[in-house]
């Protein structure tokens, strides 16, 4: 039934050596073992699949739609949209990774865009001491759906959705119902949608610093090390003395602090605060995370993934629009696309016997 | 009452114990799962603790390895009173627990798994070549061949699982390894390699404690077997002069039921 190992065959011990514990070995790759493995090689060479998905749609919308696809106003608006769910599903990547979920990042995002605008023109801050402000206010949103979900253990399902409302009734609260405008910061709003080196948009260079440094922390550090522990086996992790508790909860309050991030860089970039901006930014911040390969049941994902993943969801997006398929298909082909997205990784995951 | 305390094997050569525990006491709300039991291990020697369901030897384990504080009772490890607060406290002191189901992280590769919580850094990262070069050091000191410490533990079978985990407990650097039942999900062929494992273990000068529901496997690995019922020491026994009905005997408890001399 096995294939012959590399070690030497047990038959081949003479008997005086049958007491010699220098003869254990442990190595018989059984052909399913195999079978697994290429699976597994597979696994790795996910994110090349999700890369040519994402180019090969980029192709087909630029052939079927050659003078609008391409047309830089449209790659900047949709690389400019794309970033900030991209920020966000950072964080979001790292919660799913430890087995986590966080649907209150739309609310939290009108929430916070429009706390950083109320404390400019309504209480006269400073714009960097606001920006710095929602950006601890969104951490300490984080820090609550976190501590509520670990210590009173409730899912995190239920306990972000309760947020998802309250966030946005505190939206409308803060704001009086109506857009708080008339920032007027002109340094702010180049640094958060400027052009560096007259091209490449501000919000890109924020996407790509949140997701460099955020890979890098994920994929190297201890930290990223124990979050995947704690989301592919919380009590192996714990019995190997990690702390799943607060890693979890520092998974919210990074995803709060970014929520915040993209909040402050929204109300830069348009000079002003909207209550009911980010209607189903949450929907687009999983998508872009699921789509990319991260494990929704925890202990597999990458930062690169979610990248590629926010690629595909943005090029959908703009592709149905340019094709004029309709608004309302929208969120039709959003959630079918997140659907398939997770079908298609169950799959596959049971096929490894993973 | 008392018998535990009675028919106790003394030490040999009156070395001293690794670890020695008594009169440990412990109840969850109005269960008492350890009810004044003694524990010792010496040093290079493999002990079986065996019992039925509820004897309290998970509860034993658990509370010599930190994972429960017990409500009374003292542990000596090495020669010095000890308090285990937490796992952590136990493997400083060099007490690994290797976890039937409940020690892997399967979609981690073998090195990251043999250094779960305690990842070696070079500046701010994990110093990853490190990790392999150690954890295929420590793999091949016990004669573990794995094709490669990069593969996903999740692909590996289940012999090579316990293996990594056994290997853990190792680079810890367990002086006294728990094991919970280290041959129970296990094929028959891996079940012969995981206890030759625990038999160079013993070998290199490890002390390894096996909790086991399987007496054909105690009684080919262990040197002595402690046996626990409802809670209290039930009976002790040097493998080479006890039989496995005199151990099911003390497990059931059929010796008092028996009475003397009929």
């Amino acid at each position: 039934m096995t294939i012959p190992s590399q070690s030497q065959p047990e038959s081949a011990e003479a008997p005086a050596q049958i007491e010699d514990l220098g003869s254990l070995t442990l190595d018989e790759i059984s052909p399913e073992t195999l079978r697994r493995m290429r699976l597994s090689q597979l696994l790795r060479v996910r994110e090349i699949g999700i890369f040519v998905a994402a180019v090969a749609i980029f192709v087909l919308l630029a052939l079927m739609r050659p003078n609008t696809f391409l047309t830089e106003f449209n790659l900047l608006n949709l690389v400019r949209s794309l970033a900030l769910v991209g920020i966000v599903a950072v964080g979001m990547t790292y919660l799913f990774i430890s087995a986590e979920i966080d649907l209150s990042v739309g609310s939290g995002f009108a929430f916070l865009s429009v706390v950083t605008a109320y404390l400019i023109v309504r209480q006269g801050w400073d714009w960097p001491v606001a920006a710095v402000a929602a950006v601890g206010l969104g951490a300490l949103i984080g820090l609550f759906n976190g501590i509520v979900t670990t210590v009173f253990r409730i899912p995190s399902f239920i306990v972000t959705l309760g947020m998802l409302s309250v966030l946005r009734g505190l939206a409308l609260m803060v704001s009086g119902g109506n857009t708080i405008s008339g920032i007027k910061a002109p340094a702010f709003q180049t640094l958060t949608s400027g052009e560096v080196f007259g091209l490449i948009p501000a919000q890109i260079v924020w996407l790509l610093a949140t997701m460099m440094i955020g890979g890098w922390v994920l994929a190297k550090t201890r930290f990223g090390y124990h979050v995947y522990a704690t989301g592919d086996n919380a009590a192996a992790a714990a019995n190997a003395g990690i702390n799943t508790r607060r890693v979890k909860v520092a998974c919210f309050v990074l995803t709060g602090a970014l929520t915040g991030l993209a909040g402050v860089i929204v109300t830069g970039w348009l000079q002003n605060g909207n209550p009911i901006t980010g209607q189903a930014f949450e929907l687009d911040v999983i998508a872009a995370v699921v789509i990319g390969g991260t494990n929704l049941f925890g202990g597999s994902g990458s930062i690169l993934g979610t990248f590629l993943g926010a690629a595909i969801a943005g090029e959908i997006r703009s592709g149905l629009v340019l094709l004029g398929a309709g608004i309302e298909t929208i969120p039709i082909a959003q959630g079918a696309v997140i659907i398939l997205a997770v079908l298609l990784d169950v799959t596959i995951r049971r096929r490894q016997g993973l | 009452m008392e018998s535990g305390r009675d028919d106790a094997v003394p030490a040999m050569n009156g070395t001293p114990p690794l670890l020695e525990a008594r009169g440990i006491s412990k109840a969850f709300l109005h269960v008492q799962a350890l009810d004044n039991v003694d524990f010792r291990v010496d040093p290079g020697e493999v002990v079986a603790l065996v019992g039925d369901n509820g004897a309290g030897k998970s509860t034993l384990m658990k509370t010599l390895c930190g994972a429960y504080q017990p409500d009374a009772g003292s542990i000596v490890f090495d020669g010095r009173p000890v308090t285990l607060r937490s796992q952590r406290d136990a493997i400083a002191l060099g007490i690994a627990v290797v976890y039937q189901d409940l020690a892997l992280v399967d979609h981690r590769d073998v090195a990251s798994n043999v250094f779960l919580g305690r990842e070696p850094t070079r500046g701010a990262a994990v110093d990853k070549p490190r990790m392999v070069r150690e954890a295929r050091e420590v793999l091949n000191n016990l004669k573990v061949t794995i094709p490669s410490v990069q593969t996903l533990v999740g692909l590996l079978s289940g012999g090579q699982r316990q293996a990594v985990a056994i290997a853990r407990a190792v680079h810890q650097g367990g002086r006294l390894i728990f094991m919970d039942e280290p041959t129970a999900a296990l094929g028959v062929r891996e079940q012969a390699k995981v206890l030759r494992l625990i038999e160079d273990l013993r070998s290199r000068g490890t002390a390894v404690v096996v909790v086991s529901h399987n007496l054909q496997h105690v009684f080919s690995i262990a040197d002595r077997i402690v046996v626990l019922r409802g809670g209290q020491n039930a009976g002790e026994r040097i493998k080479a002069e006890t039989t496995p009905e005199d151990i099911v005997r003390l497990i059931v408890g059929a010796d008092r039921i028996v009475p003397a001399g009929a």
